[in-house]
């Protein structure tokens, strides 16, 4: 195998200019919700990458999260997908199709270390055969691209709990990367969970892009998501939290307090229990989020959300007292300075409040 | 891009409306200070706060518009503005579609992107060099 040239040998030969990259690396560093004073850092560590090869395996799924993939703004998916990494095999992006696409994948999959990205469960029952793709099962395909694969990231919430297939009754015995992992039916690798129904294309991107800087699995929650996008649920960063923290509730989709935006709670927002990144990085290009069209969270980003009751009927009791105190608007007022750092609060470099941050901090 | 301003709905601000916009601002005002004593420069990624609906154009509208506006044509546009307190600037990054990447308010005294960078310079040194020896390519 040829050497792979480095992420800044490759813009040279491109004709980008030091100047877009660091520009590059300031919106990745948004993007990985980093202080923006680590770009020079960023830029310097995606500077000497040598491009990793992706394999992207695409399960039981409708293809959401692939969309939600491609319609990613920041850094576009042609700038960070195809500049940064090598994507060697994806069944619906790749030019190659049929027996050539199934031999990318193999050729791939010879060099150890790559990165594997699954969306979409994998169905177990009667041998798997209810998902096949070129006649190999969706098992025995993960069971072989894990084998050399230095880690993977379950892109979406069937990937990474289940999702739509396992719901009740779930017909095809669908399970998820980590279950499989768990019973010992695939090889245990270091995975990432980077669920939602489909997941925010920037946070797809983001964790990427934090592997790919970092060459490291980012912190995680109990759930294997990474903190840095699902550390705060909904409803610590919601807009609405002021009219929640003040018993203001809309009681129906049309009646008074739903025109004047008061907080959906007992519409059956799921917003205290769910976490995700939504109320702050937004969805289409950062426009707006469920809850800013007046729709309540459906906690789409939490294992089986489906069957966690009907997303209209509220949440048996409020999540925490109704205190002023806790209102996210009223703490950024009070610390005053540091509001900028607030989303970022559990990041090193954060905690050392306005130093120069480096990689060194940010690692673990 | 989108005619979602044309569009006449009317937000009900928050009971704490502008909380998080005046935070900012006095984030401003301290990050301004810390670049007169010690020339440490300070930057606030605007993507990453839960700003309510008219918060950002609160900002925008308060911190005005300054002397300097330069615009960078490097993977797609950018907009970097001074705003009407010096060493404030407003700098936007858009992609080759034009989309906004991503937003920062910076306290500098020029903010770093607008500057040749080192390495670029360098190779302009290189191949103008080379074209005064004759052989340029
Ligand atoms: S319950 Fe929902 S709408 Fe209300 S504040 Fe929490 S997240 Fe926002």
């Amino acid at each position: 195998m040829s050497r792979r040239p480095t992420v800044a040998e490759q813009l040279a030969r491109q004709g980008v200019s030091r100047r877009a990259f660091l520009k590059f690396c300031a919106a990745a560093a948004s993007l990985m919700a980093l202080p923006p004073s680590m770009a020079p850092a960023i830029a310097e560590a995606l500077g000497k990458l040598r491009r990793p090869s992706v394999i992207w395996l695409s399960f039981q799924e409708c293809t959401g999260c692939t969309e939600s993939l491609t319609r990613s703004h920041t850094p576009t998916v042609e700038s960070l997908i195809f500049d940064m990494i090598s994507l060697d095999y994806h069944h619906t992006l790749q030019a190659a199709a049929g027996t050539a696409a199934e031999q990318a994948r193999e050729d791939a999959m010879k060099e150890a270390g790559y990165l594997v990205l699954v969306d979409g469960s994998i169905p177990t029952r009667d041998g798997g055969i209810y998902s096949t793709i070129a006649g190999v099962t969706n098992l025995q395909m993960l069971k072989d691209a894990l084998a050399n694969a230095a880690a993977v990231v379950s892109i979406g919430t069937c990937a990474a709990y289940g999702g739509i297939p396992k719901a009740d009754p779930n017909p095809t015995g669908a399970k998820s990367v980590q279950a499989l992992m768990d019973e010992g039916l695939v090889p245990r690798k270091p995975v990432i969970n980077v669920p939602g129904c489909p997941p925010i294309p920037t946070v797809i991107t983001g964790v990427l892009a934090h592997y790919l800087t970092f060459g490291e699995i980012p912190e995680l929650d109990s759930l294997g998501r990474p903190t840095m996008f699902y550390g705060d649920s909904i409803h610590d960063r919601c807009y609405r939290r002021p009219f929640y923290d003040q018993g203001m509730f809309a009681k129906t989709f049309d009646d008074e307090g739903a025109r004047k935006g008061w907080c959906l709670f007992e519409l059956g927002c799921k917003g205290p229990t769910t976490h995700n990144a939504c109320a702050t990085t937004k969805w289409n290009n950062g426009t707006s989020f469920p809850i800013e069209s007046g729709h309540g969270c459906i906690g789409c980003s939490e294992p089986d959300f489906w069957d966690a009751g009907s997303f209209y009927t509220a949440l048996s009791a409020p999540a925490d007292p109704l205190t002023l105190a806790t209102s996210a608007t009223v703490a950024g007022a009070a610390i005053g300075v540091g509001m900028s750092f607030v989303n970022r609060a559990k990041k090193g470099a954060a905690k050392s409040g306005h130093e120069t941050a480096t990689l060194k901090d940010l690692e673990k | 891009m989108s005619g979602l301003e044309g569009i006449p709905i009317h937000i009900q601000t928050a009971p704490h409306a502008g909380a998080n916009a005046q935070a900012i601002l006095a984030e401003l005002e301290t990050a301004l200070q810390a670049l007169l004593d010690t020339g440490k420069e300070h930057s606030i990624d605007l993507r990453s706060l839960p700003l309510l609906p008219g918060e950002l154009d609160y900002l925008q509208h308060t911190l005005g518009t300054g002397e300097v506006r330069v615009e960078i044509d490097a993977l797609g546009k950018s907009d970097v503005r001074e705003t009407a307190y010096r060493g404030v600037w407003w700098v936007a990054h858009y992609n080759t579609l034009d989309e906004v990447m991503a937003e920062f308010i910076e306290v500098s005294f020029c903010p770093d992107i607008v500057r040749a960078q080192r390495d670029d310079v360098r190779e302009s040194l290189d191949a103008l060099s080379a074209r005064l020896a004759g052989n340029e390519e």
